[in-house]
């Protein structure tokens, strides 16, 4: 505590001569004495990295997570508001530059993800919003002559008497103040935003056009690039005739870079008209050859043939298989799926001076600083990462080769880029959600009880590959030999001595039984992955709510009562599925329509969905969606409703259309007409039950994707007697 | 040179011919409300109006505009002076990331515009070429048709005191 105290006294004076007197700010964390990137507004009183309050009694509010659309500007303005006593709709909100006391700390590095942001700063907001309060409270208490005690708060004023004083009067006073550290928080019943369903923050901006994202950027003097890449990843280029391009309308440069060649030109459409001129010829790799009936074969010789490495053995699953009166084993499948956010991939990067500034909508602004670092040669200090609107992420926006593209160009160009992709390299040059192919063998006793469980996934890992995007951008220092070989090394780890837990996540953990075991096999094709949307739970859930349909089955029970008889050591999850059970039983579903049910548990929230789901001919139809969570507190109960909403038409659209086929390497799929997202005239009804557990919050942002592919399966099954085992959903 | 009208003011420009619409907007009049999203007209993230017809712009050459009105989101309606479809997007929370929502407004408010009072089969038709990664679409229908019932509600009360 003192090494803290020290360090932000120093930081205190420091940034308080730099701001003329008027400023303070601390390091959250203790560690950084670097400055806050912060722009100083009207004389503003920063009182810690998260906020700035000036004179005028405007509120700034520094995002410390990425808006993609998952609400937490909403969300974080909420919990610091909660106790700072300012509604978040009278904050500016604004994206955080680089600062360690930016990191997410679930992660202690700066980035979004994992569902991870209400849960992670659920405390240390509320804790900055209190401690700035109570400092404000001191300096009110100081100016007014009164004691703290006769002061409350609302609304952004200091209240005396009944009496109002903007927040602002006092930061003249509050920065010649040292803030409390640990200033009471409210209790739950004192909340006044939190659990409020007010609008987001961001609608008015995204619903006029005004708000920003990384493609809206526009610097002066800024060309446009784009790049061709390879259509099978790794392979780089053999040759190219660049003059094709070079005689073209408005273009400037034809680059050769990392990963393809790179048109620069005046405008967006001239460097894709004349990119499109361009024939490069490319190397050949291994994948070049590899069909996506090939990567089927390995997959399941390898199911077949290989032991794999041990993620978890508890109890004894053989003696737990003698021991039940029935058993299923069946193999599921999941394919390789693209993120296809509707914004596709872009960067603007600006080298100036020895000086580089970087633009660009991502899960983890810190990498496209890295990153810039990395492949311009300028120290990370003097590379100002900028963040904006995300146009959607899911998981694709934590690997930037963009950013290191439009780097690469700015560099050799010496020109301001702005770089984008488009729809078609977004779909074949991306990184994927891994392909997988799970099995599970599952004894059932007439009872109803799971006597054992064994579980099998072959397929890629996603942490290393991760890693191999990742370490260069968080350790620019780091020369690339060093980077290959720690990449090399998890690799080797993940493949041959543990389990990368992310390919196996909710394959087995939700139902009771003391005898499991979970092993996998690692089969790569040098396809680059990465998270998608609830990670390993996208397809470990489809696999483990099958098997369990079929045990209900097996045992001649109700699969709903069945999963009831076997949560009893899970007992939020069970209580979903109770609550979720009476809302089953109230439904009556017309003529041709049926119920199919799925739960599980995510990034600590528990989820179940019921599907009401017609098969006519070939073509499945869901109806309606009945959507059952826990996830503690809802900050923003409507917030949390949209992501439930969002998350079911995100999993609809991988249960009945996501599908990537490799032809020679590539990807066949390119754009919406062969990669479909789901449509209005497609997308059920979703109604969200909310059940308020009272506890800290969970996260919203996947947890609502993994039951929906199950539970459309399981009423699949109901309407035809066909068990769906392989996704997207097809009937027979 | 190409002349048309954008957002009520005539703008000439002498990008070629053959640019799309969008890019021509975004690039060389800087209005960026108007997204990018696949470049093949499958995802009405561009849509802009042209006559008051809701068109798919990033395959649209500006060739083909000369002369024409050209309404984009900004000329729609304002932070200031919304267009009562947004005020309601806004009250029902209706964008996730919001990058589609500018082009599923312009063909929301292009429908309303055609069809004052259209069933959810109508809204479903119209808006089925405006893709949402979000999955934002039970809130885009339902606030389409309550816009409408208070468009109609309202022309109701105008009539009555006329």
């Amino acid at each position: 505590m003192s090494a803290i105290n020290m360090s932000r006294r120093q930081f205190l004076k420091t940034t308080g001569i730099l701001g003329g007197g008027l400023v303070i700010g601390f390091s959250m964390t203790g560690c950084s004495s670097s400055e806050l990137p912060i722009t100083l507004v009207q004389q503003g009183f920063v009182p810690n990295a998260f906020l700035q309050i000036t004179p005028d009694n405007g509120i700034r509010f520094y995002c410390p997570r990425d808006e993609m659309g998952q609400g937490v500007t909403t969300g974080l303005s909420t919990l610091i508001g909660e106790e700072l006593d300012v509604h978040p709709k009278d904050m500016e909100i604004l994206f955080a530059g680089v600062h360690s006391d930016y990191n997410n700390p679930d992660f202690g590095v700066q980035g979004t993800g994992g569902s991870s942001s209400l849960k992670a700063h659920y405390l240390q907001l509320r804790q900055v919003g209190a401690n700035t309060r109570g400092l404000l409270v001191a300096a009110a208490a100081q100016d007014l002559g009164v004691a703290a005690s006769a002061i409350s708060t609302r609304d952004g004023h200091i209240v005396v008497a009944g009496k109002q004083y903007p927040y602002g009067q006092f930061v003249q006073t509050a920065a010649s103040l040292e803030a409390p550290t640990e200033a009471p928080l409210k209790s739950n019943a004192e909340f006044r935003y939190i659990g409020q369903a007010f609008a987001r923050v961001d609608a008015a901006a995204k619903s006029t056009g005004t708000a920003e994202f990384g493609i809206d950027i526009d610097i002066p003097n800024m060309h446009h690039a784009v790049v061709r890449r390879s259509p099978v990843a790794g392979a780089k280029l053999k040759s190219v005739d660049k003059s094709v391009a070079l005689n073209m309308p408005g273009v400037t440069d034809v680059i050769e870079i990392s990963s393809g060649v790179a048109v620069v030109a005046e405008k967006y459409w001239q460097a894709k008209t004349a990119a499109a001129k361009l024939s490069p010829v490319w190397d050949e790799v291994a994948l070049s050859k590899v069909d996506s009936s090939d990567l089927r074969a390995d997959y399941n010789q390898a199911m077949q043939q290989d032991e794999g490495v041990v993620d978890t053995d508890e109890g004894d699953v053989k003696a737990g298989l003698a021991a039940a009166d029935h058993i299923v084993e069946a193999e599921y499948w999941a394919p390789f799926l693209a993120h296809a956010p509707l914004e596709p991939m872009n960067a603007v990067v600006r080298i100036e001076n020895g000086e580089a500034d970087v633009w660009s909508g991502t899960q983890g602004i810190v990498a496209a600083q890295g990153l810039v670092s990395r492949f311009s040669g300028i120290p990370v200090e003097k590379v100002r990462a900028h963040n904006t609107y995300l146009g959607g992420a899911f998981g694709r926006r934590g690997t930037l080769t963009h950013v290191i593209e439009a780097t690469e160009v700015a560099v050799a160009s010496n020109k301001p880029i702005h770089l984008l992709w488009s729809r078609e390299d977004d779909i074949q040059n991306g990184v994927y959600r891994p392909a997988s192919l799970m099995k599970i063998k599952a004894g059932v006793k007439n009872d109803g009880s799971i006597t054992a469980w064994q579980a099998k996934r072959v397929g890629g890992n996603i942490t290393p590959k991760t890693l191999q995007n990742m370490m260069p951008a968080l350790f620019p220092g780091l020369n690339d030999g060093t980077i290959d070989f720690m990449v090399g090394l998890s690799r080797d780890v993940f493949a041959g001595w543990m389990v990368d837990h992310a390919s196996v996540e909710g394959l087995y953990e939700d139902y009771d039984t003391d005898n499991k075991t979970v092993n996998h096999v690692t089969v790569e094709h040098d396809i680059p992955l990465t998270f998608w949307r609830s990670v390993g739970h996208s397809y470990t859930s489809f696999a483990k709510e099958g098997i369990t349909d079929e045990l209900a089955e097996k045992a001649g029970m109700d699969p709903v009562a069945f999963r009831l008889k076997n949560t009893q050591g899970n007992p939020r999850l069970n209580n979903v599925i109770r609550v979720a059970q009476q809302h089953m039983l109230a439904m009556q579903p017309a003529e041709g329509r049926f119920l199919g049910f799925a739960a599980h548990n995510s990034f600590a929230t528990d989820v179940a969905e019921i599907a009401e789901v017609s098969v006519i001919g070939k073509t499945i139809r869901v109806h309606k969606v009945t959507c059952i969570v826990d996830c503690g507190i809802a900050v923003n109960p409507d917030i949390v409703r949209a992501q439930m909403e969002g998350a079911v038409m995100f999993g609809l659209t991988a249960a009945l259309y996501g599908d990537l086929e490799l032809v020679q390497g590539a990807f066949k799929q390119s754009n919406f007409h062969d990669y479909p997202i789901l449509k209005m005239s497609e997308a059920p009804l979703v109604e969200v039950v909310i059940i308020d557990s009272g506890t800290a919050p969970t996260g919203v942002g996947e947890p609502g994707l993994p039951p929906i592919a199950p539970a459309v399966a399981s009423a699949v099954y109901q309407a035809t007697g066909q068990r769906l085992r392989s996704l997207p959903l097809k009937i027979a | 040179m190409i002349e048309f009208i954008l957002n009520g003011k005539t703008v000439s420009t002498d990008d070629d011919p053959s640019t799309p619409l969008l890019w021509v907007v975004r690039d060389t009049f800087k209005l960026k409300g108007s997204k990018f999203g696949c470049g093949a007209g499958l995802c009405g993230a561009c849509t802009m109006h042209i006559d008051d017809e809701a068109m798919r712009t990033c395959m649209l050459p500006i060739s083909a505009v000369a002369g024409r009105q050209v309404t984009t989101i900004e000329g729609l309606g304002t932070l200031d002076d919304m267009h009562p479809l947004q005020t309601a997007w806004v009250d029902a929370s209706v964008p996730q990331c919001g990058y589609c929502q500018s082009g599923q407004i312009m063909a929301a408010a292009s429908l309303l515009k055609h069809n004052p009072n259209p069933t959810e089969a109508d809204v479903d038709a119209a808006m089925s070429g405006n893709i949402c990664r979000c999955g934002c679409y039970v809130r885009i229908k339902g606030t389409i048709l309550s816009v409408a019932q208070q468009n109609l509600a309202y022309n109701a009360a105008q009539e009555q005191k006329a």
